[in-house]
């Protein structure tokens, strides 16, 4: 049996806004194996991205237990999140979120600066994995001379430069032409296929919900439904 | 960090250039103001203790009487007199000042052990009663050389023909402290006083003031009450101070100069300061997002604040370090120009350390408040920031 990397309890997250109390997950519970490649689809305000931050580590429930790699994250302080977020999480934005000032093998480099790994050490790895998102004629640019798609697979490069468990992609193809998003989705897939990554991408798009093996549906904050994608749970398996 | 760092400053040329510019103006006006202060006041902080001044009771500008000299001389633990007469006198035109002093040769030198003639040689300068020992600033400035006459125009003590006065150089000295300046023309009182008595030269007769040497295990305080005590019955009283003191009065004469100096000095800081902060807190505004990202990585907040706090300090000690260059390159014309009004004008390494630690703290309190903006934010806020 496939053990759940992700496993949330009754997680509950409101906010407020404009002197109103917003339910934003509303007792929800979900699990993930590891391995496992889930898109999360729903309405604007389902609550998609709140559970992608509680699950990444950039937000704590107000209720509930968020269990991630092993780790209950409600218990962890801000520091011991940092920490925990660059030993187990690659995050892809819909914006990229590159550094503009920075070549795109710094960037990927970026983060290995969290490792005790030498100068030299950090370079040779991020080339590996801007050679493994079929970047190495682009390390010198920055992303200003880059495409949408190139910038794309610089960010999953330097998301997966830490050689991390899980990676959370957030509308990672919202702002890329149908062929640039079909390439970084062909990308996550063979991430989740080839090193076993457990993939969790946010989507309205359900061409890219489809390269999933898993699509969760969430609406105002509560769990819909959980369908699979037999094709892709078989390549998965 | 570093590299980010840079990268973020180079990323606005303009911006970093022109706070950098401004860093470098302020630390060399600073460098400049903090010189000419420490130089207006070296005639008191580095004034030598055995030496005491005699001025008239009534008036530093009521001279003495000749004969005092001998009388000073008599007093216990005086070991050397000497006449110290302000001539005032102009060379060529009234913007070339310069001090030119009466004095004795024979006791002169005695008095200021501080005085190293590089050029020419005191003897030839006691020998000749037209001679004059001058400061190497001027022959810097000037272009006197030994053998050289320089007329000067007397203002206080014209020539009764209307012609002007000639002088020798006969030497040409260095202070070896900066208790002496390197700009002033000292010649035989002789000279002048001979003039006065021949008709030669309209003015007052008698000695401006006395200088007295002291014994090296004389006690000053003592030696001032008995010169008081000495002359207390006249035939005019006098009033003797130390060194230390005789210069404070000078200074005290220039009003309030050193606290405007200083004033402007600290003025000039305050609106840098403002300037620097100004531009730190649009760079940690602009920085919000890349914040949120590193942060997203793992970075944790102590590194964020670092990188603001750390390019605040690049800025600014970058520009620091331009501004003492300057400041140091211009020292040599800022020293003769500033000639004449103050002693001695270095930019010591006590000053360019004091620029440096001033632009430093700038730096580190322009740079904590968009820091820890940057630490407290979430990293939620920080990514939904637009770019």
């Amino acid at each position: 049996m496939t053990e759940n990397q992700i496993e949330l309890r009754g997680v509950r997250r409101s906010y407020e806004r404009g002197g109103e109390r917003l339910d934003v997950l509303q007792g929800l519970d979900l699990t993930m194996a590891t391995g496992s490649f889930h898109a999360l689809m729903g309405p604007s305000g389902s609550g998609k991205t709140t559970l992608l931050n509680l699950i990444g580590g950039l937000d704590q429930p107000d209720a509930g237990e968020v269990f991630v790699c092993g780790e209950d994250l409600a218990r962890l302080s801000n520091q011991e999140l940092a920490q925990w977020r660059a030993d187990h999480v690659g995050f892809v934005f819909q914006g990229f979120n590159l550094l503009p000032v920075l070549t795109a093998r710094e960037n990927v480099e970026l983060p290995l600066q969290l490792t005790p790994l030498s100068r030299a050490d950090r370079r040779a790895q991020a080339e590996r994995a801007l050679e493994l998102v079929g970047l190495t004629e682009r390390m010198t640019h920055k992303p200003s001379e880059l495409s949408g798609g190139q910038e794309q697979r610089v960010a999953i490069a330097r998301a997966i430069a830490m050689d991390p468990d899980l990676i959370l992609a957030d509308e990672p193809t919202g702002d890329l032409d149908r062929a640039a998003a079909e390439q970084v989705l062909e990308l996550l897939g063979q991430l989740n296929r080839e090193l076993g990554k457990t993939i969790l991408m946010v989507t309205h798009d359900p061409a890219a919900a489809e390269h999933a093996s898993h699509v969760v549906h969430l609406d105002k904050g509560r769990l819909e439904s959980i369908t699979k994608n037999p094709e892709r749970v078989r390549s998965e398996a | 960090m570093l590299r980010l760092v840079l990268r973020n400053l180079l990323a606005h040329k303009t911006r970093s250039a022109l706070t950098m510019c401004s860093m470098a103006f302020a630390v060399c006006l600073m460098c400049i103001l903090q010189a000419s202060l420490i130089g207006l006041e070296s005639a008191v902080t580095n004034a030598a203790v055995n030496r005491l001044w005699i001025q008239s009771a009534v008036s530093l500008f009521v001279p003495l009487p000749m004969s005092y000299e001998a009388k000073i001389e008599s007093v216990a633990g005086v070991e050397h007199a000497c006449k110290f007469q302000w001539f005032g006198g102009i060379y060529q035109d009234e913007s070339n000042f310069f001090a030119q002093f009466g004095i004795d040769p024979d006791s002169f030198q005695d008095c200021y052990p501080e005085l190293e003639i590089v050029e020419g040689s005191y003897e030839a300068f006691a020998q000749n009663r037209r001679g004059c020992i001058i400061g190497e600033g001027l022959a810097e400035k000037y272009g006197f050389a030994l053998g050289d006459t320089v007329p000067i125009i007397g203002t206080i003590f014209p020539r009764t023909g209307g012609g002007a006065w000639e002088f020798v150089v006969e030497a040409i000295y260095r202070p070896r402290t900066t208790a002496m300046d390197r700009v002033t023309m000292y010649f035989d009182f002789a000279y002048l006083e001979e003039a006065l008595r021949a008709g030669d030269s309209r003015g007052a007769q008698g000695v401006g003031v006395f200088l007295a040497k002291l014994d090296d295990d004389a006690d000053p305080t003592e030696a001032m009450g008995a010169i008081d005590g000495f002359f207390e019955n006249g035939p005019q009283r006098v009033q003797t101070t130390t060194e230390a003191e005789f210069g404070r009065q000078f200074l005290s004469m220039l009003g309030n100069v050193p606290a405007m100096l200083a004033a402007v000095g600290g003025a000039v800081l305050f609106a840098i300061f403002f300037a620097v902060l100004n531009t730190m807190l649009a760079a940690g505004r602009e920085r919000m997002r890349a914040v949120g990202i590193l942060k997203a990585m793992g970075f944790r907040n102590g590194f964020v604040f670092s990188t603001l706090l750390v390019e605040s300090l690049v800025l600014c000690t970058a520009g620091a370090a331009i501004g003492l260059g300057i400041s140091i390159g211009l020292e040599g014309g800022l020293q003769s120009a500033f000639a004449g009004m103050i002693q001695s004008f270095e930019i010591s390494s006590q000053v360019a350390l004091g620029s440096l630690v001033i632009a430093i703290v700038i730096g580190t309190v322009a740079g904590i408040a968009p820091g820890r903006s940057a630490a407290r934010v979430s990293t939620i806020q920080a990514l939904r920031t637009q770019a």
